[in-house]
């Protein structure tokens, strides 16, 4: 039997944590379930970032989510760089440690960009193989997320449910399902979203994401600076109850608003699980989909 | 794959090129010479998918414009008396060159500001001319990215919080030989600065939200510290730059006084050690054997 979220706990209601709100947050100890860090940003730091992730450590779960792994590329793996992030993670006592399905740079450059890979046999083997090894260096499961993404390739041959189920599968990690991001990837690429949630292995769903996003027209970027809309929020109701429940945390890294506002954002989430799906989500449901192991 | 389809490395390299290289000449995949603009959209429609609503070019594009907005912002938060000083449309014109000339090789983007100094002096226009024939002002502007950028690893950096401080009181009940030859431990993250104008009151008046006026040139000596994980300014004068960078070097007072030969030179620089002491710039003090 398959083991839900791989084991990992189910933290509630997370924000991720912006240095604009250390002072709110060590001031108030607000009632927050969890956070979530970027890991780069306190991996280096002997200051006062690392110093107040080291309070907040004592007093909140804390979840690990790096931008820089970059499990996707064709550079070497960084061993100097996955001590730091393990050697964080003990410190830190991490719940777990999540990354994305990309790539930030080649030839030992960093564009600090999440980078979309071609979603074909040779880099599902290729992100599958490098997974492994990375999960047997930090002796524990690694979480991935699916990013937003504004171009497909030619050479793609494999839908990304697909790809992110294969690779959960072979590879044996968690997800983390960001749905503002399937949201955007679906405007984007013209892909059905509810199908998208539909077709992925639930049990390895760790954690959602929520953020808001920008529509320009022609494209969708997964901006981060705002309310999440509607849809999404549908979106979430549904990967709720395909997955049984797990950790839900707000992003928010431009036009960032006061530690309340953003707290306020995510507890919606607890609205919106406490009321099943609509019809027309419901009607979709009874069409399939992988079986539920809460 | 067909054989006009790149392999995973050859694809990531070039669009990894597309991303950066902003203003280049377009190419082509594999290619080593820059190719015609109309063949560069050709490449990237057999690379690259279109939507109904963008071609492929302008899909990728998007990327581009992401990759150099997104890291010119942390750029302006790094240098932010920099930014004030060069104002916007200058400043972008030097970080879309320095990314450029030092595209990040790190993982954390703390570092991606660490060569935009050395890039600064680099690129001035009379690099070439010897020194004497220098125009002054690009002086002010790379000093001033310098300590913006000392300003930033210092915060982020190693420190002395959580270790002992060489207590001032101490220094009172040591006689003067032992002083003389002691060799005094700067705290951690401790940096010494000689400018060729008057940096730190220029920074400081800008970082208090004031609107200085550009300094003339007026040689001025600065220490730089963390304490209580605030960072800490110190302006010195010529001698006590002299002192400090001395005894920061791993000398003692003895031989500066020795090359000073200035009665006065001891009374003021005991002052001035326990005023230091006081503010927490060392760490430790080391006696010689038999003191």
């Amino acid at each position: 039997m398959n083991n839900a979220r791989l084991g990992y706990p189910h933290l509630g209601y997370g924000v991720g944590l912006r240095t604009v709100h250390f002072n709110y947050i060590l001031k108030h100890n607000p009632p927050v379930d969890w956070f979530e860090i970027v890991s780069e940003n306190f991996m280096d730091s002997r200051g006062r970032p690392r110093y107040v992730l080291s309070q907040l450590a004592e007093r909140y779960p804390l979840v690990m989510h790096g931008v820089s792994l970059s499990i996707g590329s064709t550079d070497p793996l960084d061993f100097d760089y996955l001590r730091k992030l393990k050697d964080l993670a003990k410190e830190i006592d991490a719940v777990w440690v999540s990354d994305h399905l990309c790539w930030t740079g080649s030839n030992g450059h960093n564009t600090h960009d999440l980078l979309p890979m071609p979603l074909n046999e040779e880099s599902l083997a290729h992100v599958v193989e490098r997974i492994r090894i990375v999960q047997d260096f930090l002796e524990r499961p690694l979480v991935l997320e699916n990013p937003s993404t504004y171009v497909g390739f030619v050479s793609s041959t494999i839908e990304e449910w697909d790809f992110i189920r294969l690779m959960a599968e072979e590879a044996d990690c968690g997800l983390l399902l960001d749905v503002n991001n399937v949201y955007v990837s679906s405007l984007n690429h013209h892909f059905d979203p509810v199908h998208y949630l539909k077709s992925l292995p639930h049990w390895r769903v760790v954690q959602f994401h929520l953020a808001g996003h920008t529509n320009y027209g022609t494209h969708v970027i997964d901006t981060h600076d705002d309310h999440v809309i509607d849809p999404v929020w549908e979106l979430y109701r549904l990967a709720h109850e395909l997955t049984g429940g797990a950790s839900t945390l707000i992003e928010w890294d431009a036009k960032i608003p006061d530690f309340p506002t953003v707290h306020a954002e995510v507890l919606k989430a607890r609205d919106y699980v406490a009321v099943p799906t609509d019809l027309l989500l419901a009607d979709s449901l009874q069409t399939g989909g992988d079986c539920v192991v809460a | 794959m067909s054989t006009s389809e790149p392999d995973l490395r050859t694809l990531q390299h070039w669009l990894q090129s597309f991303i950066t290289r902003t203003g280049e000449p377009p190419f082509l995949v594999g290619a080593r010479h820059a190719v015609p603009l109309h063949a560069e959209r050709e490449a990237v429609d057999q690379i690259i998918t279109r939507s109904p609503s963008l071609s492929a070019h302008d899909r990728l594009a998007i990327y581009r414009h992401a990759y150099l907005a997104r890291l010119k912002e942390c750029l302006r938060v790094e240098f932010p008396v920099l930014l004030l000083t060069l104002g916007e449309e200058l400043f972008a014109l030097f970080t879309s060159a320095y990314l450029q000339q030092y595209p990040s090789c790190s993982y954390t983007l703390n570092r991606l500001g660490e060569n935009f100094p050395r890039y600064l002096a680099e690129s001035r226009p009379d690099a070439a001319a010897p020194e004497q024939a220098r125009e002054s002002w690009p002086d002010f502007i790379v000093e001033l990215a310098t300590l913006e950028r000392a300003f930033a690893e210092t915060f982020d950096g190693e420190g002395n919080e959580g270790k002992p401080l060489l207590d001032g009181d101490r220094l009172l009940g040591l006689p003067l030989e032992a002083l003389l030859g002691a060799h005094f431990k700067t705290v951690a993250g401790f940096r010494i600065f000689s400018f060729r104008y008057p940096i730190a009151a220029y920074f400081n008046a800008a970082r208090n939200k004031e609107k200085p006026e550009l300094p003339q040139p007026s040689r001025s000596y600065l220490a730089m510290m963390r304490r209580d994980y605030v960072v800490r300014l110190h302006e010195l004068t010529e001698i006590q730059y002299a002192l400090l960078s001395g005894l920061n070097a791993g000398g003692t007072m003895k031989e500066l006084a020795e090359e000073l030969d200035d009665d006065a030179f001891v009374g003021d620089a005991l002052q001035w050690l326990g005023e230091w002491a006081a503010k927490g710039l060392f760490a430790a003090i080391e006696l010689a054997a038999g003191v």
